[in-house]
């Protein structure tokens, strides 16, 4: 049975969020930047794109770009909101619906075409509900797989509807270069040069024997991708596999490279990653450093724990003892800290007093900062740290569950 | 809320090229005028072609649906905006 899948992509959601909230930014070049000090463009409205204003330019460059441009301070509490809310949307015509990232989703609609008429009349549905109640406009791609799905949405912008049909597929994809499908990076991208291929049509005529001795299990899923092919489904969140690890990084605000300031950090985003993990009642054996140094060269060193651990100061002393092993040869420009090997945690007491006591502790502060926010009560050498908590919204970030990581 | 009005009347600006914009419809003995077209196409059902208008008024999303064959208009109310 041929499936019907949709994708929608919000139209440079964060400067469209902030062009509704202030009408005074309406029609205008605006860009969203980080609310950090090293910050880039994050993204613009079309009226930026116009002069040259593109996603990773640094402030200069885009100022260079579009002189007029506005500047506003990303609000990641908003775009969730606003996120959250048309997601709902979505529910209202099929249950599958993949939430691809904070403004992307995939949506099956194969079951609810009966109930709408037409897949046309539902792609319309949702842009008029989205454009009628935050007046933001979307791009949906229609197409029997995800992959083509999101290769139709990515071919009208802004506020476009694509749909592919099964015997177009072949024509579509014959003179489109390889880089234009979603999960062919650069790398890949590279490496298929080398090899003659430019186009998917290329791509999908090359033996499939090759690719696998190049790429190994990956080869026959690029033959596939050629060829328009993804049998992938779409998955609820309910159906989305379980969380392997919980993690968080920060770019800091400068340099660094003494131990203490390190330690500082560490200590936040152990408390970061120990709320999420304690939250959600899971604990994890293994703890991961990762560094970004000044030259962007980035590298991660793991410890196994003798048991699993959820409390932040056990997280935090796991990630201080690797730093403590390295030997800098650079200053840090990003830290993360990641707990992974997740189990469940059972709910039995301690069989030690002063365990015990810990874990009651945790519980407490967990239950204040709970109720009055993040970092409410919190070790006394946070208290001088500034900005503290994420600020950046994951890829990985959904609406609900473990994946639901408050931003600021 | 989901209310479908079979057969109701609807103020239009025919434009060249056979364009055709909504301006009003009456519902429940009350003009609504239209502040905005969302967005509009048009389908094929068998033989007749029918063309669709999503609108906003001051307080909700309506989907106008025209038969040009038949020169008749019906509407459902698709969400309240307020």
């Amino acid at each position: 049975m041929t499936r019907t899948i949709m994708h929608i992509d919000m139209n440079a959601f964060f400067a469209a969020v902030e062009q509704q909230s202030n009408p005074a930014l309406r029609d205008r070049p605006v860009a969203v930047v980080g609310s950090q000090q090293r910050t880039i463009i994050l993204t613009s409205s079309y009226e930026a794109r116009k002069f040259g204003v593109k996603t990773g330019m640094t402030l200069y460059e885009a100022r260079q770009k579009c002189p007029q441009l506005q500047l506003v301070k990303a609000n990641n509490r908003l775009y969730t909101y606003v996120s959250s809310q048309i997601m709902l949307i979505f529910q209202d015509y099929t249950p599958l619906v993949e939430i691809f990232s904070v403004d992307e989703a995939f949506l099956d609609v194969s079951g609810s075409l009966h109930y709408f008429g037409s897949v046309e009349r539902i792609a319309y549905l949702i842009k008029s509900r989205i454009k009628a109640r935050f007046g933001i406009t979307c791009s949906v791609g229609i197409a029997p797989n995800k992959l083509l799905a999101k290769l139709a949405s990515d071919m009208h912008k802004p506020d476009g509807l694509t749909l592919v049909r099964l015997d177009e597929v072949r024509d579509l994809l014959e003179e489109l270069p390889i880089e234009d499908i979603c999960g062919i990076g650069r790398k890949t991208t590279q490496k298929l040069n080398l090899l003659g291929i430019f186009t998917c049509g290329e791509l999908g005529r090359f033996p499939v024997v090759k690719l696998k001795q190049k790429f190994g299990v990956v080869g026959e899923r690029l033959a596939l991708m050629g060829r328009g092919i993804d049998p992938g489904a779409v998955l609820s969140p309910e159906q989305e596999a379980d969380v392997k690890t919980v993690g968080h990084s920060m770019t800091l605000r400068k340099d660094i490279s003494l131990r203490e300031d390190v330690a500082r950090f560490l200590l936040q985003l152990s408390e970061m990653v120990g709320r999420r993990a304690r939250r959600y009642s899971v604990s994890g054996r293994t703890v991961t450093l990762s560094i970004r140094y000044t030259d962007f060269s980035t590298f991660s060193r793991q410890q196994i724990q003798p048991a699993p651990i959820s409390r932040s100061e056990e997280i935090y002393h796991a990630a201080l003892r690797i730093f403590d092993r390295l030997l800098l040869t650079q200053p840090i420009r990003l830290l993360g800290v990641r707990l992974s090997n997740l189990q469940h945690r059972d709910c039995q007491l301690p069989l030690f007093l002063e365990e015990r006591r810990r874990e009651q502790l945790t519980k407490f502060l967990d239950r204040v900062n709970d109720r009055h926010g993040e970092f409410t009560v919190m070790s006394g050498s946070l208290l001088s740290v500034k900005g503290k908590g994420s600020h950046v919204i994951s890829p990985a970030w959904r609406p609900e569950g473990i994946r639901n990581i408050g931003v600021r | 809320m989901r209310e479908v009005v079979d057969d109701i009347r609807v103020g239009v600006i025919h434009g060249p090229g056979g364009r055709i914009q909504p301006v009003w419809f009456d519902l429940q003995r009350k003009q609504h005028r239209i502040q905005q077209v969302t967005n509009s196409w048009r389908e094929r059902r068998g033989d007749v072609t029918l063309i669709y208008f999503h609108v906003i008024d001051e307080g909700a999303l309506y989907e106008l649906v025209y038969s040009p064959s038949e020169a008749h208009w019906c509407l459902e109310q698709i969400e309240a905006l307020i």
